[in-house]
């Protein structure tokens, strides 16, 4: 659980916008950033700030890809499965990591570290297939490659 | 201003939608997300007609397409058929034990669609229909989560909403019946939430949510009385009878 600290920088990245519908999706997109995910008591606060139903908040919340209501590893793994890293066989990535993380992708370790997604398409398609380690890009990647990358980031613990 | 429908020549006031055109003239255009009440959706797509306009013709939704000059419009055709036809394949496949759509797909000739696996359970073809509704009513208790096919219609982190007040529009303007409304003596349950019901002080039915009730009257601000819709129409009848004396 969070502490109350916590919510307060939530009504601090809520303020910094003014109270317009608009601006919605960019403070839900902050306080992503912030916690890694967004906390139910931050919903309620949004939802406040901008006196807007909760349902519509929840609606954006579970649209938006880069939104998560469940909290995110601290290392966030994305596959590329767009066409050009498909055909490369990003799949053989995707298997690797999960089978070395133990997790499917969508998924977080237990310990909080890693979170594995796969997605469309990063637009770097000369060098697929491609593995996006939170803001770190790793190109023409094979499965031998995957153990190292991740233990770049404090590999598994055991 | 005066359009042709199938051949018939039709008044019309303009932008009024061409549904409205052809339902007033007696002309038949199958809906789904369509509520008279709720005007203005087109989502589903099955009320596509052909509209030709000198020699350009183009497929519109009629319920939502504003008449802006004199046009021929045709309700149906092979190609409407056709469309249609695809429609309810597509939307039996999503919810393919659903009584309107199980009847639509008799009504259009189709075989069961076996090509997809699809979630036996399902009812609700995500018209968007109960949202607005919900929206309408100055509630918001319901949205629709996630997306792609993994979108539905349900309340916030799916649990009871705080905010409902069992009012049952979204069950009501449901055009495949998805919305789940349970009326048990004086219980209502919807959502997954419990309410107390109120009897009607004339015929004595329980008829209207207590939250709900005390919602509309703080909406108009007026005292009103616990008299349910049919014992309201009997005495506005009664009341007529007594000033013509039929
Ligand atoms: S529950 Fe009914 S009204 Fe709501 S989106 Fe589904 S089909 Fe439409
Ligand atoms: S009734 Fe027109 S799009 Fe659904």
């Amino acid at each position: 659980m969070e502490n109350q600290q916590d919510f307060q920088y939530t009504r601090q990245i809520s303020q910094q916008y003014p109270q317009d519908k608009r601006f919605l999706l960019a403070i839900l997109q902050d306080i992503q950033k912030e916690y890694n995910y967004l906390p139910r008591e931050s919903l309620y606060m949004v939802q406040e700030y901008m006196d807007i139903p909760l349902a519509k908040l929840y609606s954006m919340a579970t649209f938006y890809k880069a939104l998560s209501l469940k909290p995110k590893g601290r290392y966030i793994i994305k596959v590329c499965d767009g066409t050009a890293c498909h055909i490369r066989a990003s799949q053989t990535l995707t298997d690797e990591i999960s089978k070395i993380l133990k997790i499917a992708p969508g998924q977080t370790t237990s310990d909080g570290r890693f979170s594995l997604e796969t997605v469309n398409c990063l637009g770097s398609c000369a060098a697929a297939p491609v593995i996006v380690v939170n803001d770190r890009f790793y190109g023409k990647v094979t499965p031998s490659m995957v153990k190292t990358i991740i233990d770049e980031y404090g590999g598994i613990y055991s | 201003m005066q359009i042709i429908i199938d051949k018939v020549k039709c008044e019309a006031k303009l932008g009024e939608t061409l549904l409205t055109i052809a339902r007033r003239n007696n002309i038949h255009i199958p809906t789904l997300c369509h509520s008279d009440a709720l005007a203005g959706q087109g989502n589903c797509r099955m009320c596509m007609v052909e509209v030709s306009e000198g020699k350009t013709k183009k497929m519109v939704a009629s319920c939502i397409y504003p008449v802006t000059k004199s046009i021929e419009v045709i309700t149906n055709s092979e190609t409407l058929t056709k469309m249609r036809k695809t429609l309810v394949m597509l939307l039996s496949a999503r919810v393919p034990h659903n009584n309107t759509i199980l009847k639509l797909r008799q009504e259009y000739n189709l075989p069961p669609v076996t090509r997809f696996k699809s979630d036996d359970e399902e009812e609700c073809i995500l018209c968007g229909l109960c949202t607005r509704a919900c929206d309408e009513m100055g509630i918001s208790a319901i949205s629709t989560v996630n997306r792609g096919i993994n979108k539905k219609v349900s309340t916030p982190f799916e649990e009871p909403s705080t905010v409902c007040i069992g009012c049952g529009a979204c069950a009501h303007v449901c055009p495949t019946g998805a919305i789940k409304i349970e009326d048990i003596g004086e219980e209502r349950i919807i959502w997954e939430k419990s309410f107390e019901l109120l009897r009607c002080s004339n015929c004595g039915k329980p008829f209207i949510t207590r939250v709900g009730f005390e919602y509309i009257k703080n909406k108009i601000n007026t005292e009103i009385e616990t008299v349910c819709e049919n014992c309201r129409k009997d005495a506005i009848t009664k009341k007529l009878r007594d000033i013509y004396g039929f």
